[in-house]
């Protein structure tokens, strides 16, 4: 009998001791202000991640060149105090502000910048959002590697890294100048091999032939061994003058190259905490260094990652809140109800049937206010496939959709049907809009490029990724082309990734795409639709808007170089390789109390403007009666 | 038992074997490499990036390589290139889903047992009925219907709790209740019947003859006797109390290893799908081995094979 009381109590203290340990190891004070990410963030380094959860955290604990003023995004002092720009528009001067501190103390300096920048184009670090530099001159041949470089050019090699030395580091470079690139016959870029490709360096006035390997192999013994050869970076324009000066020399002149300056994916990285903890480790809440208004304190894998107030950033004493939770709750339901019951501040996506019935009464709401965002939600159509290679057959796709419908049915903030690909709203340009929805026009349309009533026409899939939303919205859109058009119509959804990679293929005939602007101008927009751009994915290609897209790219004058983007939005309108469905609008809830969170364009919102107002002293700058 | 006990292990390692081989092999056969959808590179730098994670290596290179880092309990990073390692998601998930599924468990056999041995002394009396409606009530009823249900009570109506999330003890309460529901109610099912089975026998007729007082009879003579079929569904409960784990953290927004199962499977990370199916394989034999004991000591008629 003892023995199984024994084991009993044994078992009992056990389970009890268990719980304990782990709540005790969990407990966590409450955060100042809580807001629901929403999902678990790919990364803290701000080269190698593109969404906006990551860009909500990465954006409160680094800071750029600029910073971008949280109600109207103009730019506005961040690292840098001051900046010049040069009568050309192609040269910035920028001027780092010496109180600038990295966490472990070290000053913000101008090399800061080109270390972060050089690393952010450097082909290794195969950042997706290397393009958003690729403005500055020559940092785009700089990306494209051996690519990007002929004979003549200068170039630098960079050699592997000796043994045990942390992969994050640069090998040793040597600079030459590039005589011939010798590649082997009947080359597999997809399967290549070292040895594959030589370049030909001549270093000192002696000719080195070296090949991408860190193994030697049984490769030819007069082969030298490097990391990559890149076009020489000194070529590229982006430099330090001195400790606290950075000069950018752009390509071109762009308009919104200060607002790319204040975009995450330029942020600084700290060069000693990335070459000594090495990737990934480097941006462990234990190791990482950041110079922004937060530093992060506590990561919890799809729970939490916790941010406390930086007690080196220069701007310290505006910063009101001291801790920040960002929740990974990706359940909207969940999102929800913790919201509702106070635990969470802001939630960035309710659940579309809460917003449907909040909005439905019309009245004004103190912690919901839909507003305006830049972004589109449309459909790519293939054009490399029949029939919707004919111009004629896209448009009466277009025409036939009832999109007042849709954004009642399926969406349900307040979005506004599109006829645009540039969301309307900036000040300065006015969106191209295509002609009215007209199913008769549509009919004719079909008729003519002989398919009368839906006749011969071969079936339409409708391919997008999984989400409840897409799905309402698909349906709806077969239903109504069926309805027009008297064709058949299928929908299929696939995982995200899987639908990508169709569309980079060009496997599929209509297939769902969403795109928000990186920066407020409508380049962002209509470069995608280039010949081969690596977003069109519709294999639409068209000579006059390329040239229009290249033409703008380097118009000094800000009123012609808006004009022709126009004139090329006007073009995409009446070619119609897409299907523009809806306008995006944010759908934040926020709790009354909260301030210094405003409805913008680009729906960013900092982490360091946000302070705290219980007893409601002063006007909200969110809700409609508050802050417009 | 010595014997008994190594048997057991040899078929564990062999199980584990078998689950990471199928899985590495799953893994390879998908089309796509995890730098798929990233920008065109150059070729040099995509091989040079490949063979960084060894993905340039001939299969069963890679095969060795990763089985030798799972033998040292290295399960390496997630597929889908994210930074934080598979041991360190288990380093964090695995103490909060235990500590979920041990308080699951606890709660499951205390009310079972108690309303299970209340049911069966009352035999035919409306407690019986009661406890026993109830029971199939929390048996057929999918747990994420409880959660809904309870949340809306518990954490709107009468704020007790907390809806969702993790940090104090309070957090546990609802995830736990719902994922222990169907089990208390299995559980006094099976209490019920195994105690009604053991009140009509000999011994205990002896005893109430004897005069014992009829706690005592239950507590000593039929508790003890009754409580083996109980403690042998225990191993497939903790199984169900784990997959069943997967559901409730995400429906409470627990950070548990259940929530990136479900994330995993989904996003098809087969790294972290892989690590975990090897760490649940694990549990799962360990659990019955402990219920394989826990039975050798209540019963002294089982014996070692």
């Amino acid at each position: 009998m003892s023995s199984r009381l024994n084991f009993s109590i044994l078992a009992v203290v056990l389970t009890l001791t268990g719980v304990a340990w782990a709540v005790y190891h969990g407990r966590l004070p409450p955060a100042d202000f809580t807001f629901n990410n929403a999902t678990e963030i790919k990364s803290l380094d701000p080269a190698l991640v593109t969404g906006v959860p990551e860009g909500r955290i990465i954006e409160g604990i680094y800071e750029g060149l600029v910073q971008l003023h949280p109600q109207t995004r103009q730019p506005q002092p961040g690292a840098a105090e001051r900046w010049e720009i040069s009568d050309d528009k192609l040269t910035y001067t920028f001027h780092i502000r010496k109180n600038a501190v990295w966490t472990n103390s070290d000053p913000v300096t101008a090399h800061d910048f080109v270390y972060s920048l050089r690393r952010f184009i450097d082909p290794r670090t195969a950042s997706q959002y290397a393009y958003q530099a690729w403005y500055a001159k020559n940092a785009k041949r700089y990306t494209l590697g051996s690519a990007g470089i002929k004979p003549g050019d200068p170039v630098e090699v960079e050699l592997n890294l000796e043994p045990g030395e942390v992969e994050t580091k640069r090998g040793k470079l040597l600079h030459g100048t590039l005589v011939e690139i010798i590649e082997r016959e009947g080359m597999d870029p997809k399967k290549y091999q070292p040895g594959d490709r030589v370049l030909v360096v001549e270093i000192d006035g002696k000719q080195h032939k070296f090949t991408s390997s860190d193994k030697r192999g049984d490769l030819p013994k007069d082969l030298e061994l490097c990391r990559q050869v890149l076009l020489d970076f000194r070529e590229v324009g982006i430099r330090a003058v001195d400790d606290h000066t950075l000069v950018t020399e752009l390509a071109y002149p762009t308009p919104f190259w200060l607002q790319l300056m204040g975009f995450y994916p330029l942020f600084p990285v700290n060069q000693k905490c990335i070459e000594e903890h090495g990737a990934p480790y480097w941006t462990y809440p234990e190791n990482i260094v950041t110079n922004g208004a937060y530093d992060v304190v506590l990561r919890r894998v799809r729970d939490r990652v916790r941010l406390a107030k930086s007690d080196t950033y220069w701007d310290r004493d505006n910063v009101k809140l001291n801790t920040i939770d960002a929740l990974a709750v990706e359940q909207q339901t969940t999102g929800y109800n913790l919201y509702e019951l106070g635990e969470v501040d802001w939630i960035v996506d309710p659940p579309p049937v809460v917003l449907r019935e909040k909005l439905k009464s019309g009245e004004s709401l103190d912690d919901l206010n839909p507003s305006r965002q830049f972004g589109t939600y449309y459909y790519l159509l293939n054009t490399t496939r029949p029939p919707l290679n004919d111009p004629r057959v896209r448009r009466a796709l277009v025409l036939a959709l009832d999109r007042a419908e849709i954004t009642r049915v399926a969406t349900g903030a307040g979005e506004q049907p599109a006829r645009s690909l540039v969301p309307p709203g900036l000040p300065q340009y006015q969106s191209q809009m295509h002609p009215e929805e007209n199913i008769e026009e549509a009919r004719r349309l079909f008729a003519e490029a002989g398919y009368p009533e839906g006749r011969g026409f071969p079936r339409l899939e409708i391919l997008y990724n999984t989400h409840e939303q897409h799905q309402t919205v698909a349906e709806l859109v077969r239903k109504q082309w069926q309805r027009a058009l008297g064709i058949t119509v299928v929908t299929r959804n696939q995982e995200w990734p899987t639908v990508l990679d169709a569309q980079n293929q060009l496997k599929f005939d209509v297939s769902r795409r969403s795109w928000i602007g990186d920066y407020l101008d409508p380049y962002t927009f209509l470069d995608m639709f280039v010949t081969g751009g690596e977003n069109n994915n519709t294999g639409w290609s068209n000579a006059k808007y390329d040239q229009l897209i290249t033409d703008a790219k380097v118009e000094p004058d800000e009123q012609n170089r808006l004009a022709m983007l126009a004139e090329a939005e006007r073009i995409l309108m009446e070619e119609l390789p897409i299907v523009p469905i809806y306008y995006y609008v944010s759908r934040n809830m926020v709790k009354p109390h909260i301030r210094g969170f405003y409805n913008n364009l680009q729906d960013i919102h900092p982490l360091r403007a946000i302070w705290i107002d219980r007893e409601g002293e002063t006007p909200s700058d969110y809700a409609p009666g508050g802050g417009e | 038992m010595i014997i008994f006990i190594f048997k057991r292990l040899a078929w564990m390692v062999l199980t584990l074997w078998v689950v990471f081989t199928v899985s590495f092999f799953l893994m390879r056969s998908v089309p796509g490499g995890p730098f798929d959808g990233e920008r065109d590179l150059p070729p040099e730098i995509e091989a040079n990036l490949l063979r960084r994670y060894h993905l340039d290596e001939p299969l069963w290179k890679q095969y060795g390589r990763e089985l030798w880092n799972v033998t040292r309990f290295d399960l390496g990073f997630p597929f889908t290139l994210g930074e934080v390692s598979v041991n360190q998601m288990v380093r964090q998930g695995f103490p909060i889903s235990a500590a979920l599924g041990l308080m699951a468990l606890t709660f499951a056999i205390l009310v079972g047992l108690t309303a299970g041995i209340l049911a069966a002394v009352t035999r035919g009396a409306w407690t019986d009925s009661a406890l026993m409606a109830v029971a199939t009530i929390g048996i057929t009823l999918p747990n994420f219907v409880v959660a809904g249900i309870l949340i809306l009570l518990f954490a709107f109506t009468f704020p007790l709790f907390p809806a969702a999330g993790w940090g104090t003890i309070g957090h546990l309460a609802l995830p736990a209740f719902c994922l222990g529901a169907p089990y208390a109610a299995e559980v006094a099912r099976i209490t019920r019947t195994s105690m009604l089975d053991v009140l009509s026998q000999d011994h205990i007729r002896t005893a109430e003859a004897k005069g014992l007082p009829k706690w005592r009879v239950i507590t000593r003579h039929a508790l003890p006797t009754a409580l083996l079929p109980v403690v042998s569904f225990l191993g497939p409960a903790a199984a169900g109390i784990l997959t069943g784990s997967i559901v409730i953290e995400s429906v409470f927004a627990v950070p548990g290893i259940g929530s990136h199962f479900v994330k995993a499977a989904e996003v098809r990370d087969y790294t972290v799908a892989m690590g975990l199916v090897l760490l649940y394989t694990v549990i799962l034999y360990t659990f019955n081995f402990i219920v394989d004991l826990a039975y050798a000591v209540l019963d002294p008629r089982v014996e070692w094979k």
